[in-house]
């Protein structure tokens, strides 16, 4: 419905500006308040007794002794919390997600798996009684390779869900004919690829805290980027309407994603507090973040594209296998998105594609940055390299002709709007001169020999929205004060991106007040309307879009007022920069204060305005030119340069947009080189759970990025045309390195994170 | 964090009698950089710690051109770190302060402090082992002197007995004709461990080495020395081809482990590779 809505062009004032963020002071001063600074009177500590094996029944649990440990004040076991089975990932109105977790289970499916919750006097005492807790388990074989989880006759980890250690049933989608498709193929390449677990290590770990009221009323800070879910799957958990149940949640550390599930820790944080009647805090530790919270799927992709030897693609046959872990959390949207994500990148009209996603007894995957695209992309974007090198052609060239355009059916079924990623990746080959780049000469420096360079490029798509998967609504509310101040309510939440800043942007420029003039009050779920979360690259392409349709409101209010006490019509003046004036009189004007203000026996208004805006779907693109250097002796990769070229539309915030781009290179070159949570896989136990052993690429590790955004493609679905940019680089930085080291030294991998080992063995084979 | 007790030192006395009578799990906290991380992450079994910052005379560096560099305990790696003179006389330990953790580790960890912690992986070892130092080790009855490649006696393990402690460490002089070099090999830039590090000194005399010292970190259960190849460097023109047979019999001479970090092959591997770097670096002094 929006597609044929023209996108308004005119002059800005705000958006479009890096103007400086509402929360840039009290963050730098350390005064901003997230939720694990917070202390009340009374605050018991919450700790969880974790397992110390992957697959098992409990067979008994004591926690006599715990319970009797001085300070100790409540321990909660599977045989005391209510045994309610729930959804990890509380999406209302979405069928990508599977009801297979209870609070506390008498199983236990992963190491690390909580099995009981004690709360104490002190963070201390409650980790001592931890060691207190005696329990009995009855040992389960145990998987912990999708391909073992997925054999028949394999240990089942759930009674629910398709069977076969499947948490949905094989996601298939099917365009075009396969089989006339490879029949018209001059060659066909064929390969396998895997991807590793990265995990998101936000800077701020889980946390939360619980305070019940007189009136049995549960008053809940959390460390989320889905409240509302928090709200609403707690009340369902715990018997509660929703007036009695109020999510709070101001600043945050990061998300990435994986802060949009239902944690274990919450709810028995909500249970400890409700049975000792104090407030109760929980607090991951870092090795918890890991083994508790939520990482990318590992992933097994077999890939097999037919070519014709012009360069076109004329089939494509995959199949994806995702890990999920012990739970299905996002394991189904991530299925269904990584596998759909792959009909669209390079033209191809014969499709046929297969995604599956398996239980196995390693600790849960969810949501994060990339959402499965990540994987199915990397796939795709270095399969076109080896075509590329197969015909002798530039991949620059070949990724040209190939790329989708403008009219082409984008995964969520949609005519994509705009040429985006032709444009992107036409810029970066001609600021760069990429034909000089690739015809160069590869000898490599007399001085250092063993160094060899190599240039690569990885191309991106991806969603402003979680459409069709999710029906998705965004809301906000505007209101003006009687001074020409505006309030701004929203849901979203605000994980550290400088979101609410766009939004009081998106609000000051249509409204037609000033920045400093407007004020966001958000993460207050009795206060702010419904939201769906912060996820989806989609906060400002959607939540923006409810806010200018909420401001608009609103400024029509004001025009209507100012008129009357102008006495002219609304149509002859204009609203800008907090001053309303008689568009061809430009003298005759008034303040918005004195607009809004009483005057003659006339009270103040009260004008506030509401916005819901239901979206389908924009696509943001990105070209990746990436260049790194080889040791060949080491085999350490060091991308030296990115020159990453995105099209997000409109932009409404430059520097954060920028931001984003640098931080998901950041973790997109981590994932790609450095960084894989660790499964041992004799026993399930985590091998490297904490920062010293993970490996996330740090300031100094970082390449020169420079950055260009363009607004080729604006898409009429968000504000002025502005799409997503939070999930985008993190996508095409992996495949431009891989690309990258085939010109280097020749070697094709399949896989990430790529180590100096594997680079080392490879030269090796090769007899270099 | 787990409870422990706090006690202040205020003489080497009194922080060894306390380390002798509150008994086991006892610990000098100096930078505690690393001290205090193993109690959160509930690594080290710690009931008192011993806060010796307060001692007097610990915190001096002196250089003397024949003693060469003295620098109390209570030295900070970042201190040393911006010496001009360790710039200048001590590349090899300048590189290895240089890439310990991150500034501000830098700015609380001590130099004694990462030699007492024995890891195999410490970075400031194998340069002070190459440079042949001393380690200072007081106890109530007397003092005594130990090189430090002897001060090492497995991970985490030194000759250290109850009571005592180190109060610092003499680094012998640079000349003209020692060459010096230090190099790791991690994942990463800065806050790493050290996958192996590799210290090389060297003394070249008309043209040919009189003296080396290869000391190899993060490849055994302490430093190690490279005594065959360094056997095969004394007395060479150290030409490209015998770096290179030296190099690879530093891989023969050393120990490593597989973990998380790298297999075992892979630092043997590498040993090869940072020895003839190493080398070459040191050479370069002299280019």
């Amino acid at each position: 419905m929006n597609m044929t809505t023209p996108i308004e062009q005119r002059e800005f004032r705000i958006v479009g500006k890096s103007v400086k963020r509402d929360d840039v002071l009290e963050k730098v001063t350390g005064e901003a308040q997230y939720t694990g600074d917070i202390k009340l009177p009374g605050m018991l500590h919450g700790k969880i007794k974790r397992a110390a094996i992957a697959h098992a029944r409990i067979k008994a649990i004591d926690v006599s002794k715990a319970l009797a440990y001085p300070g100790v004040k409540a321990v909660l076991t599977h045989e005391t919390v209510p045994r309610v089975l729930h959804y990890g990932s509380p999406h209302p109105r979405s069928a990508s997600c599977t009801r297979d977790q209870y609070i506390l289970d008498d199983k236990v499916r992963f190491w690390g798996e909580g099995i009981a919750a004690v709360a104490a006097i002190s963070e201390e005492i409650a980790d001592e009684a931890l060691d207190l807790i005696e329990v009995e388990y009855e040992a389960l074989p145990a998987v912990f390779e999708p391909e073992d989880a997925a054999q028949p006759g394999a240990p089942l980890i759930h009674d629910v869900g398709p069977g076969g250690n499947l948490v949905l049933d094989p996601v298939r989608v099917s365009r075009g004919d396969i089989d006339k498709g490879f029949a018209e193929a001059d060659f066909v390449l064929e390969g396998t690829f895997s991807g590793g677990r990265p995990h998101p290590a936000y800077m701020e770990p889980n946390v939360c805290i619980a305070d019940w009221d007189g009136s049995n009323k549960l008053t809940f800070w959390t460390s989320t980027q889905t409240s509302f879910m928090v709200r609403g799957i707690l009340a369902e958990v715990l018997g509660l309407p929703l007036t009695k149940v109020r999510v709070l949640v101001d600043h945050m550390g990061g998300g990435f994603g994986a802060k949009q599930d239902l944690f274990q820790h919450e709810f028995l944080c909500a249970l400890l507090a409700k049975e000792t009647r104090r407030p109760v805090k929980m607090e991951f530790t870092r090795h918890e973040t890991f083994v508790a919270g939520r990482s990318r799927h590992p992933c097994r992709i077999w890939l097999k594209q037919g070519f014709k030897n012009d360069g076109t693609l004329v089939a494509r046959d995959m199949k994806l296998v995702y890990d999920s872990g012990a739970y299905g959390s996002h394991g189904p949207g991530v299925t269904i998105v990584g596998t759909t994500a792959a009909t669209s990148l390079y033209r191809c009209e014969n499709v046929r594609l297969e995604g599956r996603c398996v239980y196995t007894n390693t600790p849960i995957n969810g949501a994060f940055r990339g959402y499965g695209v990540v994987q199915s992309y990397y796939a795709l974007d270095i399969q076109m390299d080896e075509a590329a090198e197969r015909l002798g052609m530039d991949p620059a060239d070949l990724k040209l002709k190939n790329v989708v355009r403008a009219g082409d059916i984008a995964p969520s079924g949609h005519p994509i709007i705009g040429h985006g990623l032709e444009i992107c990746l036409q810029h970066g080959v001609d600021v760069l001169d990429w034909k000089a780049l690739w015809n160069r000469d590869r000898t490599p420096d007399p001085k250092r020999p063993h160094i060899r360079k190599g240039w690569g490029i990885g191309c991106e798509m991806h969603g402003s929205s979680a459409y069709p998967g999710i029906k998705e609504q965004g809301n906000a509310t505007v209101k003006i004060n009687e001074d020409g101040t505006v309030t701004l309510l929203t849901g979203a939440a605000g994980l550290g991106t400088g979101a609410h800043t766009a939004l009081a942007q998106i609000v000051a420029e249509e409204l037609g007040v000033r920045f400093e003039d407007v004020g966001v009050i958000h993460g207050d779920t009795d206060v702010v309307p419904w939201d769906i979360g912060a996820f989806a690259s989609h906060t400002t392409y959607l939540v923006g879009t409810a806010a200018k349709m909420a401001a608009g409101k609103v400024r029509a209010a004001v025009l209507e007022r100012a008129a009357m006490k102008l006495q002219v019509s609304s149509d002859e003046i204009d609203l800008c920069d907090g001053k309303v004036f008689v568009t061809a009189e430009p003298d005759r004007s008034m303040t918005v204060s004195e607009a809004m203000g009483p005057s003659r026996g006339i009270p103040a208004a009260n004008i506030v305005g509401n916005g819901t805006y239901e979206p389908t779907k924009s696509y943001s693109f990105a070209a990746h030119f990436t260049e790194v250097d080889v040791d060949t002796e080491t085999g350490i990769v060091e991308v030296k340069r990115v020159v990453p070229v995105h099209d997000v539309g409109r932009v409404i915030h430059p520097i954060a947009a920028q931001g984003q781009i640098e931080g998901g290179i950041q973790q997109g070159i981590g994932h790609t080189l450095t960084e894989d949570y660790l499964i041992d896989k004799k026993t399930g136990r985590s091998l490297n759970a904490g920062l010293v052993d993970y490996k996330m690429p740090l300031s100094m590790d970082m390449p020169d990025i420079e950055t260009i955004i363009l607004e080729a493609a604006p898409d009429p679905g968000g504000p002025w045309g502005a799409k997503g940019v939070g999930e985008d680089p993190i996508i095409a930085i992996g495949p431009s390195i891989a690309n990258a080291i085939h010109d280097a030294i020749g070697i094709r991998f399949h896989h990430y994170p790529i180590t100096p080992e594997d680079v080392l063995k490879a030269l090796r084979e090769k007899g270099a | 964090m787990r409870r422990f007790d706090y006690y202040r030192a205020e003489t080497l006395e009194h922080a060894s009698r306390l380390l002798t009578e509150l008994g086991d799990d006892t610990f000098l906290f100096n930078g505690g950089t690393d001290l205090l991380v193993e109690i959160r992450e509930r690594l080290r079994r710690v009931r008192n710690v011993v806060d010796i910052k307060q001692i007097p005379g610990l915190s001096d560096i002196t250089y003397d051109e024949t003693r060469g560099l003295t620098f109390g305990a209570l030295v900070t790696v970042g201190r040393l770190e911006n010496l001009s003179l360790v710039r200048q006389q001590y590349p090899n330990l300048r590189a290895a302060l240089a890439s310990l953790g991150s500034i501000q580790v830098r700015n609380r960890a001590t130099v004694v402090g990462n030699i007492c912690r024995a890891s195999p992986s410490a970075d400031t070892i194998p340069p002070l082992v190459a440079d042949g130092a001393f380690v200072h080790i007081y106890s109530r009855t007397d003092m005594r002197v130990v090189p430090i490649a002897e001060f090492f006696t497995g991970p985490g393990k030194t000759v250290l007995a109850k009571g005592e402690i180190v109060t610092g460490i003499t680094v012998p002089p640079a000349a003209d004709n020692i060459g010096k070099a230090y190099l790791k090999h991690g994942r990463r830039k800065a806050m790493e461990l050290s996958t192996v590090g590799v210290a090389v000194s060297l003394a070249m005399d008309e043209g040919v080495c009189s003296d080396v010292r290869i000391a190899l970190g993060a490849v055994g259960a302490t430093v190690l020395r490279a005594p065959q190849a360094e056997a095969m460097l004394r007395g060479s023109r150290l030409d490209a081809a015998t770096v290179r047979k030296a190099a690879d019999k530093a891989m023969e001479e050393c120990t490593p482990i597989s973990n998380v970090r790298a297999s075992a092959d892979y630092r043997r591997d590498m040993v090869g590779v940072l020895t003839g770097r190493a080398i070459r670096q040191a050479l370069e002094t002299f280019a």
